[in-house]
């Protein structure tokens, strides 16, 4: 990560939040890259694996596996990069994918811990967004087309699982203000108005 | 990173029986030691002190595998965390770990030594001990758990050793403890007379070696993991996450030791106090050929997971294919040895007649499934080497302890005391039955996604 041009932009955000849409348009604004499940295909790629396996483990721990990690006394060694399809190394893949896009080129990364795997380059922002239940499950509804009821579930499930694997796979905790540079309620200036406030600060810390 | 790239090919393209020599030879050598170390301390109790020494030492088992359970709760916990931590090469949070280990390991160690130091009498009864048996059950457990400390600070350093990138290390740390032991055991129980408590020091003082040297490894200050001030406050987090994956093997090692519970009950009600101790020595001769097929295993698991996931379905099972054939052929071994010389295995641990033909009887009963034991073991780990933990915990659950346990209950009823001995292998058969089932399912399954997306390319 020598080149000093490149920058990050990674954003934490919750399920129906708006945050993939904000991530579009900052990446239109500064022209660079953009990554949510885009890189899942990345991280195939780096492992040689179907996308298929960093679909099942995207973004959450299943529960077996939470509850039952996939460590049975005895039978494996203990060292989750023994077994490269454990979830722990799949993770690992998918990171070392992060890491290299964020080497080649400025781009910004939606959700997949891209700020705590980033949290040694030079110039990062790191960005939660969250919103107003009441637009998030509205947003649900439009994108799933679900109802609200199934709606609002999605959106506490979601939580739940982005808090687990986020705080299992970095040493921060999900959501929290301190770990990130700024944190930005959607619902408080719409997706537009928030993509715009967050272009003048990632200027401001960039110093573009 | 170049290094770890070029083994990661090297899975998909070498021959498959050349990589499984490779991943398993290491593996087999370690599982040997270990169930060496057991075996070793049970021949010199054996013969050393005498039959009922032996009862009271198998008696024990169950309360030291319980200790080994929440010291690898915390060791294998950590153990993961700490890879995860490494491969982000986020070394604060990694240091934050060990110190964090050593201190739940002093907690844990210090709590569980006292609570089963203060309850051991009741415990001990409990576990199926008698007038008899008691005296050599106490005399030994007293001491090891006042050692129990140390016990746990080794097992968690040890399992930290090994994602630190040392597994070598952690190897000759076990190994050395094996050598300390074999050679204080005589030293201890001949020499000074000591009997039972000779062999309770001797493992403890051998643990105590391996800890200092551990800490000596991990005080270097050039290793980017080193014990420092600062790493040692308990941070909830760590905490938390450790006791949260070590669970899982923690519930599977308590769930073992309440069987062995269970059968030295049933031993003691049905047998008396000799049957305990020649399943003691049964266990210890066939624990050797079980930790031998899992070190097999661990070998396939890299290059079964590594093929999985690429799409080679066809190296998949030919690994698979290779492991259960090898794991057959070191179980028909132990099949072959149960049948055939029990008697001279029981011979090794102990002169007394009565135990010996005890223990020859049970054993010739306990190995009749041998054979096809290796398949049920090898399949039940492929399972887990392609991410199906779930059915591989299932797997493993149905030999060790669904079956089991209603067979143990109502055998006796039948057949007294060989029903107990005929418990085990009947659990094995039903267990094989269900593995080959779910992996007959499992192999049409694979066979047609691999076809779906070979159609879609």
């Amino acid at each position: 990560m020598d080149n000093n041009k490149n920058f990050v932009l990674n954003i934490g955000r919750q399920l129906g939040s708006g945050g993939h849409a904000i991530g579009t348009i900052l990446a239109k604004e500064f022209g660079i890259k953009f990554y949510d499940k885009e890189v899942l295909d990345l991280a195939a790629q780096e492992s040689g694996f179907s996308k298929y396996f960093f679909e099942r483990d995207d973004e959450h721990r299943g529960f077996v596996k939470s509850l039952f990690n996939s460590i049975i006394p005895f039978t494996s060694s203990g060292d989750p990069y023994g077994n490269q399809l454990s979830s722990e190394s799949l993770f690992k893949f998918q990171s070392d994918a992060i890491k290299k896009a964020a080497e080649r080129e400025s781009c910004v990364f939606v959700g997949r811990c891209a700020d705590y795997v980033l949290r040694d380059h030079p110039r990062c922002v790191n960005i939660f967004i969250s919103a107003n239940m009441e637009d998030r499950v509205a947003r649900l509804m439009q994108n799933l087309q679900i109802d609200a009821q199934e709606a609002e579930k999605r959106a506490l499930e979601g939580d739940d699982k982005r808090a687990s694997y986020y705080n299992y796979y970095s040493a921060l905790t999900w959501g929290e203000a301190s770990t990130y540079h700024i944190c930005i309620n959607s619902s408080v200036l719409g997706l537009e108005g928030t993509a715009d406030f967050l272009k003048s600060f990632i200027m401001k810390k960039l110093d573009l | 990173m170049s290094g770890k790239a070029s083994s990661t090919a090297e899975l998909g393209t070498r021959p498959v029986g050349k990589l499984l020599m490779a991943y398993a030879i290491p593996a087999v050598i370690a599982m040997t030691a270990s169930s060496l170390y057991n075996m070793i301390d049970s021949i010199f109790i054996g013969q050393g002190v005498g039959a009922m020494a032996i009862s009271g030492l198998a008696i024990t088992f169950p309360l030291m595998n319980l200790s080994a359970a929440f010291g690898s709760m915390v060791g294998v916990g950590a153990a993961t965390l700490m890879s995860v931590k490494l491969g982000q090469k986020d070394y604060q949070t990694a240091q934050n770990i060990l110190g964090n280990v050593v201190v739940l390991n002093l907690i844990l160690g210090i709590v569980f030594g006292v609570i089963a130091l203060v309850f051991l009498d009741p415990i001990l009864y409990f576990f199926g001990a008698s007038e008899t048996t008691i005296p050599y059950a106490r005399d030994y457990m007293e001491i090891i758990l006042l050692g129990n400390v140390v016990t746990h600070s080794y097992l968690g350093l040890n399992a930290l050793l090994r994602s630190a990138g040392h597994p070598q290390m952690s190897m000759y740390a076990t190994i050395l403890t094996v050598v300390i032991n074999t050679i204080l055991d005589p030293l201890f129980i001949y020499q000074f007379q000591m009997g039972i408590k000779g062999a309770a020091y001797a493992t403890v003082l051998a643990q105590i070696i391996a800890l200092v040297w551990q800490f000596v490894v991990f005080s270097n200050k050039k290793e980017a993991l080193h014990l420092k001030r600062g790493i040692y406050r308990l941070k909830k987090k760590i905490v938390f996450d450790t006791i949260a994956i070590g669970l899982s093997p923690f519930l599977m090692n308590t769930c073992a030791c309440m069987v062995v519970i269970l059968i030295n009950r049933g031993l003691a009600e049905h047998g008396g106090d000799l049957a305990i101790g020649a399943y003691g020595i049964v266990n210890r001769v066939l624990f050797l050929f079980i930790m031998i097929v899992i070190g097999i295993n661990q070998g396939m698991q890299p290059i079964a997971g590594y093929n999985y996931g690429a799409g080679h379905i066809d190296r998949v099972f030919r690994v698979l294919r290779y492991t259960i054939y090898s794991a057959t052929v070191v179980t028909t071994l132990g099949f072959l040895i149960g049948e055939c010389i029990p008697e001279l295995c029981a011979r090794a641990f102990t002169s007394d007649e009565q135990l010996i033909e005890m223990a020859a009887h049970g054993m010739r009963i306990i190995v009749i499934f041998y054979p096809i034991i290796g398949f049920q073991i090898a399949t039940t780990n492929f399972f887990q080497s392609i991410g199906h933990a779930g059915k591989s915990i299932f797997l493993s659950l149905t030999r060790q302890l669904l079956f089991l346990i209603p067979a143990l209950i109502i055998f006796p009823r039948f057949w007294q005391l060989d029903g107990i001995w005929m418990a085990m292998p009947a659990s094995d058969l039903v267990a094989c039955i269900v593995t080959a089932v779910m992996l007959v399912i499992q192999n049409k399954k694979m066979k047609q996604r691999h076809l779906a997306s070979n159609g879609q390319q």
